[in-house]
């Protein structure tokens, strides 16, 4: 099949690249987004652009704030076959109260789970969610979008494809075929060092378009290799290789028992009702031992085991802000009394790399220069990927014109679909998130939802447009869609930051300088930037399509 | 460790850094300093040029160390070297001119 | 001096891509499990924290697999990277849970 070990390499790179392609460009370009997901949210939620806020007093807001939380209707219903007799009208045995924030966020993420009685597992625990203003414990309407850490972001690990996990596994599948992609593109580009700063937009086109692909892909290749792998770690003992829940659940049971022993942690209530002493003493504590250790001292999550009982325990983990490696540094405290229980050992050599590698990929830190390289860096992994689909197409047309093989005109109208179709969807959501009243009909599905069928169904028209148009391409012409699109995206990009400014009041001279809020004011920059980029790459495509027909007037003059 | 302003213009000094260093890098390689000087470089200044990038891209690797936790400089500065690398690229292909400046600096002249 | 690869091409060359494809995929799985089980099993073994060895199994594991992916499409005979993955994955997982039995 093959005659040489670097043709086998090519195969491979070029066809599961086709295929995958388009997974793993939506995984670079709403990962790129996912850097910025809190701001996203921010410009998604106008209730919600305040500065952020560290965590708040437990005594004068987490506790009656807790203390208003019980499942929703929705979560009770979602329980009752699991249970063996009627549901409480109340749940009262909290398993665990805890808060979450980071040094970016201005709201505040509050869980609780409860006991749940008569339930069929024992082990059984029904949650409820709310999101606060830290500055007050004010309740934040929960049921909005948060477009980019509730959207974007589970978008790019795992395309909202929830039945089974099957968008992670496709993900992960996809990853793993970027990593093939990169030692095989190595392998078949002979003068990796010699053009590595090369880029001949002059020449033919087919030159040009794997000059793109190669510079794309060969400077940032440390970048593109190592989110491909971190990011298959992160979930490769939950999801890829789930060896601790299945073919080596002994050992796992083995060291979570010697880990409750060393730690003296209690797994389980004790059925003895207890007191709670000063959690605001307790975390005054844990900032104190932070920061004999040289580390910053804010905190990210703040748990309460077993409320109310004599084996309850407060646990204290820093937001890792100042360095990669994400971790918590936990310090645990005696509910009752307030005494420590135990402080989280410094980590192994082992682990240190772990937190280091997941640390890396999950941006834990407080860095704004790094995370924008990490955009530039998502953004230049989709624009390899790209240009990829383009040189297929490219090196094809021509072939494909004189056999009338449909091959290169679908594979064109698909990578209209994922790049300028992503943006379409991208900025659709966007804007239907400005346009849409704040109350809908209770009759119709809710604001979030709407907002999501939307963004597919902006992408389902882009895809069409793509191949409704695509045509010429069978032809040996360039397919006028990527035009088309290209002013869209630019109008659209506009109309975002339009609409934003119309109904929040927030224009760009209020959020960079009377009122600097740098959250919307770097999305609706971002966006004028995509909008000034995409009208230049329209007008290019423009006058190419313009070329393009004058050759075939001539040809069909000469003829 | 740094906080603020001081950090702000020590992270701007390591992209400078890191910018010139891969531009000199470029510039030691034939194809690149044809394309600016149009002749042909000499030996002499292929070796200072690359000595003189390495020199860049480590004190642009410096400038990272001083402003944050090792861990989190080394990915500031990969990062930057990739952001460099592209911004250089970008350069020889439209202003390939705008680099006489640099070869210059490093003492490199066209010959005649 | 590079090396001409004969592979043998009989029957049709869809099936005998399939074949390919389905040797990467499958097998490789297998292969990185067998991989990812041993290691994590040798490593508590040899006194190191469940975590520690769960996080070098995961990355060999994925090495692994990449690195016979790869070759599972360079290798001349197929038939050969079938038997090395799945016998290769089977010998390893076992002797995972070998290990095991030992400690638990």
């Amino acid at each position: 099949m093959f005659q040489s070990f670097r043709q086998a390499m090519a195969w491979l790179h070029t066809w599961f690249g086709l295929v995958l392609g388009f997974v793993l460009m939506a995984a670079f370009f709403f990962g790129a987004l996912s850097v910025f997901d809190r701001e996203i949210d921010r410009w998604a939620i106008p209730e919600t652009r305040i500065a952020p806020q560290p965590m708040p007093s437990y005594e004068k807001l987490l506790r009656p704030a807790f203390e208003r939380m019980q499942p929703t209707p929705l979560a009770i219903d979602a329980m009752r076959p699991r249970v063996d007799g009627p549901m409480p009208a109340h749940f009262d045995t909290v398993d665990s109260w805890s808060a979450y924030t980071t040094h970016r966020d201005p709201v505040l993420a509050l869980y609780a789970g409860y006991q749940v009685p008569h339930a069929k597992d024992a082990e059984e625990r029904i949650w409820a969610y709310a999101t606060i203003d830290p500055r007050d414990g004010r309740l934040l309407p929960d049921e909005q979008l948060k477009i980019g850490s509730g959207f974007f972001f589970p978008l790019h690990y795992g395309l909202t494809l929830d039945w089974k996990n099957l968008g992670i596994w496709i993900v992960g599948f996809s990853a793993l075929m970027m990593l093939a992609a990169l030692v095989s593109g190595v392998i078949m580009h002979r003068k990796l060092f010699r053009e590595f700063f090369t880029f001949r937009p002059g020449k033919a086109p087919l030159r040009s378009v794997l000059d793109l692909h190669n510079l794309t892909g060969v400077v940032a290749l440390p970048f593109h290799f190592f989110f491909a792998l971190t990011g298959l770690l992160i979930f490769a003992s939950t999801y890829y290789f789930p060896l601790g829940e299945t073919q080596l659940h002994g050992l796992h049971e083995r060291h979570e028992q010697a880990e409750a022993r060393e730690t003296g942690l209690p797994h389980a209530r004790a059925d003895v009702s207890a007191g709670l002493a000063n959690v605001d003493a307790m975390v005054a504590e844990a900032q104190r031992r932070w920061h004999e250790h040289g580390k910053a001292g804010e905190v990210g999550f703040l748990v309460l085991q077993h409320v109310g009982d004599a084996n309850g325990y407060v646990s204290v983990y820093r937001a890792g802000t100042d360095r990669i490696a994400l971790v918590g540094d936990g310090i645990h405290f005696k509910a009752s009394t307030g005494a420590v229980i135990h402080e989280d050992p410094p980590a192994t050599p082992v682990a240190r790399v772990s937190e280091f590698l997941t640390g890396l990929h999950l941006q834990h830190f407080r860095h704004w220069l790094l995370r924008w390289l990490y955009v530039l860096g998502g953004l230049t992994g989709a624009a390899c990927i790209a240009t990829g689909f383009i040189f297929f197409v490219e090196k094809r047309k021509k072939q494909h014109a004189k056999t009338g093989n449909q091959g290169s005109r679908v594979v064109d109208a698909l990578a209209v679909t994922t790049v300028t179709g992503m943006l379409i969807a991208t900025l659709t959501l966007l804007i239907v998130n400005r346009l849409l009243p704040e109350r809908l009909p209770a009759a119709w599905a809710s604001r979030g939802d709407l907002e999501v069928y939307l963004f597919w169904a902006g992408w389902a028209l882009a895809m069409a447009h793509a191949f409704v148009r695509s045509a010429p391409v069978a032809q040996e012409r360039a397919n006028p869609a990527w035009y088309e699109q290209c002013r869209t995206v630019s109008a659209m990009a506009l109309a975002a930051v339009l609409l934003n400014w119309i109904t929040t009041g927030d224009h760009l001279i209020k959020t960079v300088f009377t009122h600097p809020y740098w959250p919307v004011a770097g999305v609706d920059l971002f966006l004028l930037a995509s909008a000034a980029l995409a009208t230049v790459a329209a007008h290019r495509l423009k006058a190419r399509l313009g070329a393009d027909q004058l050759a075939q007037s001539t040809e069909a003059g000469h003829a | 460790m740094l906080e603020g302003g001081a950090a702000a213009l020590l992270l701007f000094a390591a992209i400078v850094a890191n910018g010139v260093g891969m531009a000199w890098v470029a510039l030691s390689m034939d194809v690149h300093w044809q394309q600016v000087q149009g002749t042909a470089p000499s030996r002499g200044a292929v070796r200072r040029l690359r000595v003189l990038g390495a020199l860049g891209l480590a004190c642009g690797l410096a400038a990272c160390l001083r402003v944050d936790h090792a861990s989190m400089a080394v990915l500031v500065w990969i990062m930057a070297l990739s952001a460099a690398a592209l911004v250089v690229t970008c350069t020889l292909t439209w202003r390939p001119g705008w680099l006489k400046a640099l070869a210059w600096l490093a003492g490199c002249e066209a010959r005649p | 001096m590079p090396r001409t690869f004969t592979i043998d091409t009989s029957g049709s060359p869809r099936l005998h891509i399939a074949a390919r494809v389905g040797a990467a995929v499958l097998g490789g799985y297998g292969f990185a499990w067998g991989i990812n089980a041993v290691t994590m099993a040798l490593l508590s073994a040899a006194g190191l924290e469940f975590h520690d060895a769960e996080f070098l199994g995961n990355l060999l594991g994925v090495l692994a697999f990449l690195v016979v992916f790869l070759w599972t499409f360079a290798a001349r005979r197929l038939w050969r990277v079938w038997a090395v993955l799945t016998s290769g994955g089977a010998l390893l997982a076992g002797t995972g849970s070998w290990v095991q039995s030992w400690l638990v």
